[in-house]
């Protein structure tokens, strides 16, 4: 681990920055968009940025943010007209990349809940995972349908100084963001289609219609009449705008769990004409609230029975439950041996650099440098459980080590990586701000990535956390075709 | 001995529920050391039943009722013959090797690492009783013989709680039953189940019957389920250790459903839909030589 400790001495960390090359001269890729911007003028920009609010505001494209109050407040989804560009060259390698770790993920998680050679193997030690929150003994004997637990993952990869991919973090549960991709595109297209004329941008409107296909391909009763609902937790849940947008793209129900009952082991939708018959459920809530019979009994979002339904093979559910233990934080540091054991290879996309707090040396080490560290609980998720070191107290520090020296398995620690920067377009300036990138994968009969993904930005000025519910925005993100 | 055993459970609701779903871990273990001569499972309302055997091993009996119900009876009737009349019957590992026996163990089947690393309100850490209890806990040295640490460990724990029926329920913290003093045979289970897990060693709990004659000669009354615990003993596999009674479960005993806690290995577990949470379950329980 002493290969990255210390590396940042005295020197000021530049990151990388997506758009210029130098002070004063735009990447190659981005010449022709720098030079219709030029020509046509701040003002226009103006005019385009006020029309994409507009057309926000009458989409409904909308999030929750939870704060101080449990009452979510609905907001307009942040979006920067400014595309962010991905040359084809950039994108073979993440695409490539992407494929091997989702492809190696669902051999760990077919491993983990049958023989658990990798345990035994001594490649991954046997505490990591059952001391997982969300390792689901539950399940263990079951076989999802084609052996694939994750048929959606959502991957954060960022740009080191060196502009560098790397891989931050696997979201391998419910990833959301998929609709704000396409509704950037939709937006983008709008209001800038000159921009289009320029370029040739691979499409990413066609996520629904791919999701669509995986899903029924998982059909019990087979492709042709699979019947396909989306479960979402209800109006309440902060990412219930994609939840109605995908069951609406893809046309199918949008069910709450009172809306489906298992009788026999076989589920139903409760419909006007009568109960009918569902194969494939797209769950967008957690396993503990899935099934009160099995997880979570106070659970009254879910559907009892659900598990011993799948367990039967009647239902298919999508991601399969317990694919959690395979993006737990602390399994994290292992994806990279993950990729060795199961597929031979060496990753193609490396990891962030790691410190595990489990081991003495590595926590000391975190404790010494805070103010360079983030340190992550392994079971959280958008932003929280988080300390961003340059920017903490020494309060919240001594809160974190207390934290930390409670429950080391509960923690990870990275040095803090200054993102990558793109312009912005922000109050009538062409500012830099930090940026990240999540592309979607869909595992059904193969592996696709939606060429793009969702570009999230920190729009306030210096800040590196990107989550919509800290105050992150959007851009819409273009993969060139060559 | 072979015993004819009886376990109903009926639940009754002010107002009728619906979309009822249950799950039931009654029908004992058929394995080297018990014999499952027939069982069955019945219920009231009738349901389809589905089975499944769980990760902990235990076969599971599940089934649904639907339509609105204010009673819902399920019956478990099985002949059942327990084989370990002598617990000490095998040949214990050296005391010097039993650290390397386990550990080959542990390596060869990591689910064992449940049985050593699980802790719950009801098993909980080690650090948590040496706050409660104000003597030395019973440890276990490397190169001591494992069984004679148990037996040290199973006469200890009347010093820390004392039989009482009624003292905890279901759900009651360890800790709690300590500060009182008193629990049931949960209780003394779950206590010498957190002790041997801190000693690296793997413990699970087991929930079953003890045999009629010995209850009433411990003059419990009624008949209930009983727990006690299973160690995985170098040599010996897994031995029943009943710290309620300061025995070895031999034939007498007749486990059912085991997991890491009482949460795992509960006889019935549902849920439905309604607005009545359902008066207290009533079990009858009958168990007969035969």
């Amino acid at each position: 681990m002493d290969n990255f400790s210390g590396s940042s001495g005295n020197k000021p960390r530049i990151s990388y920055h997506e758009f210029y090359a130098d002070d004063f001269t735009p990447r190659e890729h981005y010449k022709l968009l720098w030079d219709h911007i030029k020509a046509t003028g701040q003002n226009s920009l103006e005019v385009k940025a006020h029309e994409s609010q507009l057309a926000l505001q009458t989409e409904g494209v909308t999030f929750t943010v939870y704060g101080e109050s449990d009452e979510g407040i609905e907001r307009i989804w942040p979006f920067d007209l400014i595309p962010r560009i991905i040359t084809a060259l950039e994108w073979e390698k993440i695409e490539t990349g992407l494929k091997q770790r989702v492809r190696a993920l669902n051999l760990f998680l077919t491993d983990l809940y049958t023989d658990q050679k990798i345990i035994k193997d001594g490649v991954i030690p046997p505490e990591l995972i059952y001391q997982g929150k969300d390792f689901r003994r539950e399940i263990i004997g079951i076989t999802p349908p084609m052996g694939i637990y994750t048929h959606i993952s959502g991957i954060d990869l960022i740009r080191a100084e060196n502009g560098e991919y790397l891989i931050l973090e696997d979201n391998l549960r419910t990833p959301s963001g998929v609709s704000y991709m396409i509704e950037n595109r939709v937006i983008e297209r709008r209001i800038l289609p000159e921009f289009f004329n320029k370029y040739r941008v691979r499409r990413v409107d066609h996520y629904p219609a791919l999701l669509l296909e995986a899903l029924r391909s998982l059909s019990p009763r087979g492709k042709e009449t699979a019947e396909v609902v989306v479960l979402t937790p209800g109006v309440y849940n902060s990412a219930y705008f994609e939840h109605t947008f995908l069951a609406k793209e893809m046309g199918v129900e949008l069910a709450e769990g009172r809306d489906l009952v298992t009788i026999n082991d076989i589920v139903y939708l409760k419909t006007t004409t009568g109960l009918q018959r569902v194969d494939v459920i797209y769950r967008r809530i957690d396993d503990d609230f899935l099934d009160p019979l099995i997880f979570r009994s106070d659970s009254t979002l879910g559907i009892a029975g659900v598990i011993n339904a799948w367990r039967a093979g009647n239902v298919a559910l999508v991601n399969a439950p317990g694919s959690g233990i395979a993006d737990d934080k602390a399994v994290y540091p292992y994806v990279p041996d993950i990729i060795r054991y199961y597929l031979g290879q060496e990753p193609i996309l490396k990891n962030v650099p790691t410190y595990q707090m489990t081991n003495q040396q590595d926590r000391e080490y975190v404790f010494d440098n805070m103010e360079r560290m983030v340190i992550k609980a392994v079971s959280e998720s958008g932003g929280y459980g988080m300390l961003m070191g340059p920017s903490s107290t020494p309060q919240l520090r001594r809160e974190f080590v207390d934290k930390v020296l409670e429950n080391p398995r509960n923690y990870i620690a990275q040095p803090v990586v200054y993102l990558s920067r793109h312009i912005c377009y922000m109050d009538g300036e062409l500012e830099a701000r930090h940026l990240d990138l999540r592309p979607f994968v869909i595992y059904g009969e193969d592996i696709q990535v939606v060429p793009g993904g969702l570009t999230r930005v920190a729009l306030r000025k210096g800040s590196l956390v990107v989550n919509s519910s800290q105050g992150g925005g959007s851009k819409d993100t273009w993969v060139l075709a060559e | 001995m072979r015993y004819h055993i009886e376990h109903e459970t009926i639940l009754e609701f002010q107002y009728p529920v619906r979309e009822h779903h249950t799950e039931l871990r009654l029908t004992p273990r058929d394995d080297l050391n018990q014999k499952l001569h027939s069982s069955r499972i019945e219920t009231d309302p009738a349901g389809t039943l589905g089975q499944y055997t769980d990760y902990y091993g235990n076969r599971v009996d599940y089934f649904c009722v639907i339509q609105p119900h204010s009673r819902l009876v399920t019956r478990l009737i099985a002949d059942v013959e327990p084989l370990r009349s002598n617990p000490f019957d095998f040949v214990p590992t050296p005391a010097a090797l039993q650290g390397e026996w386990l550990k080959k163990a542990l390596k060869e089947e990591p689910s064992l690492n449940d049985y050593t690393l699980h802790r719950s309100s009801v098993t909980p850490p080690i650090a948590k009783l040496t706050t409660e209890i104000d003597k030395a806990l019973p440890r276990h040295l490397p190169g001591a013989p494992l069984m004679e640490s148990l037996s040290e460990l199973m006469a200890w724990i009347p010093s820390i709680l004392t039989y009482r029926p009624g003292a905890t329920e279901v759900h009651t913290e360890l800790v709690s039953a300590i500060k009182a003093g008193a629990g049931v045979c949960q209780d003394f289970a779950n206590l010498f189940i957190s002790v041997v897990r801190s000693w690296g060693v793997p413990a699970r709990y087991v929930m079953g019957y003890q045999a009629p004659e010995l209850t009433a000669k411990a003059g419990e009354g009624e008949v209930a389920t009983h727990a006690w615990a299973e160690v995985l003993v170098p040599g010996g596999g897994w031995i029943g250790f009943d710290a309620t009674h300061n025995l070895l479960a031999n034939d007498r005993y007749i486990p059912v459903a085991v997991g890491r806690d009482s949460y795992d290995a509960a006889p019935q577990r549902g849920s439905f839909k309604g607005d009545d949470p359902g008066k207290k379950p009533v079990v009858n329980i009958t168990i007969q030589c035969l």
